[in-house]
């Protein structure tokens, strides 16, 4: 098959096919959590859960002070990585393009150059946050394939993205080819692994905090 | 408690897993920072110690029978076992290493609440017979003699007599429709009687009638410590039974943690409705009582000292401020230790682990997180509201060669009551 | 002839802290044979003889941690005979306990009354009930002790 081709067949079927699995497969992840149900909480509350619930899913995103002190590299780093991500995915403007067509829907992007100096630094983060997983050893012990299986899938994608970008290495209709492929790899990938967590979280910070909530407790 | 095996414990950890377990297994990507907050893992640099390691079973169970992708695992073989040898391997773990105090579940980044499910956990490795001897034995005879410390009826009367020649002070058994229904631990009846002398005066002082039920004055209850619900509920609907009898408005949970966090929030859920009374902690009285004007304090203690929080009542319970309300009122050098309030490090006793002698060893050393906060402050008192915090915190510091006195703060309130009429005879 | 415990508690107050300490020791010598600890017989028996508040702080380090030993471990089967035990190592502790650790508080009337506690400790689980017996004897002792 020619490169074109490729290319064609990678930003056409393929992408719809990967996106199709990523949605029914998140879909799936979340209705087998859903469907699992709670108990009603029969003791008197104190505060309120809906309150908690929704107080947490935000304030979740910021570390405890006494924790933060502990471990302050894991931390800022993980906030690297994913508010890296967060840009470099949405923010960057033919990403945006491509969401456009998706949903109809567009909204500012930053300067390519920024992106570009972004997904640098975010390639950095998920380096030292494998090395973190190597060396510190609660890491080490509870870490699993998947950990390192979506270290990878993640990694792909902004690798080759920036070096489509900066027209490094390899040709750049081959590099935006591996770029397209490495996304739909992610997505075919995610449902399977922890990387639901990417949905999961507001669930699970919501749980917690309704029922700190209605305990009147600090979440 | 009916005969324990495996099959039962995995079906009982089975029955615990719900929506939130499910999006607490989903959201876990191994950042580890639970570790960094567990003290039985900070102070022994065990991995194993990691708080969402201690529910791996669990995470095993849910996604062999509660996800797809695991139910096809399981078919060619790939699924991780739960069987003698986890139960074995990972009691020690769920029990030992673990007082439910929750910081984890605090600065999980996703949300994760892991101290609830080691709670859930415990419920299935006592069903497979894997929980710790010395907590199924004071669970048994918290059911059958209504006290998991064997402490009946004649002996808290024989206090009751006691309080009322030394100090004149009556103790009503028994009293329909008083206001207040007071329980009481068995730690506390054992070892701390000057509690109840404390809470006499209090209410004296306050005007408030009060009661103690003679079929059940227990607060403890370890059958939520050990897992094991359908005695945790026995043991409930006692106190549900007696104060609903008595027509009683509140009842009043003593100093001790865990028995607050059963009968205030558990204990509903366990008996399957709602109470038709309210369920307050000493402390959260004694500041309504304080507030109101009903009872006042002279006098301050001069020694420097700090509050050490009960997890169950601070982090798990919503009582923060009302106890450094009281402690500021009768003390003038009052300092608080490094991460005060819902953050602080427990006493390291909680949870059951002070009820199970083999966990003595990592208690002590888990004891050196709350030593360290106390090196840093040189107090001359230490002050909390729990009976088994109290205890843990002394032997800690005997352990240790530090002397440094610990005090419970509703004694502390009740020496620094101002009485009407004649001169305090207190019996401390 | 002391009657109350307000009379005992005023006259109790009145001795001084060497006195006080003393006749503690003589209240925790009537509930001694309660407990089997050794440690405790030394330090009443070194009270009685006499001990500057300078050399309290070993004797109390030895109280405090018999009183500590002796306590029952949350979660177990209490044996309140052995509990009565506990109570005679804390009056033995108050009556050996610093001053400034104290806060002031008299040696004698706390010994008196953890004392008692250690009489009805014995009456939890049998029909005799020796704690009003022990409050009359601590009135006799302190009547003898004034009167020696």
């Amino acid at each position: 098959m020619e490169l074109n081709e490729l290319l064609i067949w990678a930003r056409g079927p393929a992408f719809n096919i990967a996106l199709a699995i990523f949605v029914f497969g998140m879909l799936l992840r979340l209705f087998e959590i859903l469907s699992l149900g709670r108990k009603e909480d029969l003791s008197a509350a104190r505060g309120s859960g809906v309150a908690g619930g929704l107080r947490t899913i935000l304030s979740r995103s910021l570390p405890r002070q006494t924790l933060f002190s502990r471990e302050p590299l894991r931390i800022i780093n993980g906030y690297l990585l994913h508010i890296g991500l967060f840009v470099v995915i949405f923010l960057y403007r033919p990403h945006i393009e491509l969401f456009e067509r998706l949903f109809g829907v567009s909204w500012m992007g930053l300067p390519t150059g920024v992106v570009d100096a972004v997904t640098a630094v975010t390639i950095l983060s998920l380096f030292v946050a494998l090395l973190i997983r190597i060396y510190n050893p609660v890491l080490r012990f509870i870490s699993t394939p998947g950990d390192y299986l979506i270290w990878l899938v993640t990694l792909l994608p902004l690798v080759s993205g920036y070096m489509a970008y900066n027209h490094l290495l390899l040709g750049y209709t081959l590099m935006l080819t591996l770029h397209i492929l490495s996304v739909e790899l992610l997505l075919i990938v995610a449902p399977f692994t922890k990387l639901t967590h990417m949905f999961s979280f507001v669930l699970a910070r919501w749980y917690q905090g309704y029922l700190a909530g209605r305990r009147g407790v600090e979440s | 408690m009916s005969k324990p095996s495996i099959e039962k414990g995995v079906n009982f950890i089975k029955g615990q897993i719900d929506a939130p377990v499910a999006s607490f297994f989903s959201s876990c990507i191994h950042c580890g920072l639970c570790a960094e907050a567990c003290l039985f893992y900070t102070e022994t640099g065990d991995p194993k110690q990691t708080p969402i390691n201690k529910v791996e079973p669990m995470r095993r169970v849910w996604e062999q029978e509660f996800t797809v992708l695991g139910k096809l695992k399981s078919m060619v073989g790939l699924g991780k076992p739960v069987d003698e040898k986890v139960f074995s391997e990972w009691e020690t773990l769920v029990y030992d290493g673990c007082s439910l105090c929750g910081r984890c579940s605090l600065v999980c980044p996703v949300g994760n609440d892991i101290s609830g499910m080691i709670r859930k956990i415990r419920e299935g490795f006592s069903a497979a017979g894997h929980a710790p001897e010395g907590l199924i034995s004071a669970t048994q005879r918290a059911v059958e003699i209504g006290s998991p410390m064997g402490v009946k009826l004649p002996a808290v009367k024989a206090q009751i007599r006691h309080l009322q020649a030394d100090t004149g002070l009556s103790v009503p058994l028994d009293q329909q429709g008083a206001e207040y229904m007071v329980l009481l631990s068995s730690m506390e009846i054992m070892n701390f009687p000057e509690y109840l002398e404390a809470i006499a005066r209090i209410m004296k002082q306050a005007g408030k009638s009060w009661t103690i039920s003679s079929t059940a004055f227990e607060a403890t209850n370890s059958g939520i410590q050990i897992g094991v619900s359908d005695l945790a509920k026995v043991i409930v609907e006692r106190v549900v039974d007696a104060a609903e009898a008595l027509g009683v408005k509140t009842v009043i949970s003593p100093e001790c943690g865990h028995a607050y966090t059963a009968i205030r929030w558990d204990g509903p859920n366990l008996i399957g409705r709602p109470y038709k009374f309210e369920v307050k902690h000493i402390l959260e009285v004694l500041d309504e009582l304080t507030v109101a004007g009903l009872i006042q304090t002279e006098g301050m203690e001069t020694a420097k000292l700090t509050y050490h929080d009960p997890c169950q009542i601070a982090r798990k319970g919503g009582i923060v401020e009302a106890p450094r309300r009281l402690l500021n009122q009768v003390a003038s050098n009052f300092i608080e230790m490094s991460e005060p309030g819902v953050m602080n490090w427990c006493c390291s006793g909680g949870g059951g682990v002070s009820a199970n002698e083999r966990a003595d060893e990592i208690k002590l050393t888990a004891f050196r997180r709350k030593k360290s906060q106390l090196d840093e402050l040189k107090v001359e008192t230490l002050v909390t509201a729990c009976a088994n915090c109290r205890l843990t915190l002394e032997e800690g510091l005997e352990a240790n060669g530090m002397d440094i006195p610990v005090v419970g703060l509703t004694e502390m309130v009740a020496e620094h009551l101002v009485e009407d009429g004649t001169q305090k005879e207190s019996a401390s | 002839m002391i009657s109350n415990d307000s009379q005992f508690r005023e006259i109790l107050g009145e001795l001084g802290l060497q006195e006080q300490r003393r006749v503690a020791a003589l209240f925790v010598d009537n509930v001694l044979p309660l407990s089997d600890d050794q440690r405790l017989l030394q330090i009443v028996t070194s009270l009685k003889e006499g001990l500057p508040e300078e050399a309290l702080s070993a004797p109390f380090k030895e109280a405090k941690a018999t009183s500590l030993e002796a306590h029952t471990r949350c979660g177990t089967e209490g044996d309140w005979d052995e509990q009565a035990a506990y109570f005679v190592a804390r009056a033995t502790q108050a009556s050996v306990e610093p001053q400034l650790r104290s806060g002031g508080k008299n040696p004698a009337w706390r010994a008196a009354m953890q004392s008692r506690m250690a009489r009805t400790c014995l009456a939890s689980e049998s029909d005799e009930d020796s704690h009003n017996s022990e409050t009359t004897a601590q009135y006799i002792i302190l009547n003898n002790y004034l009167n020696r």
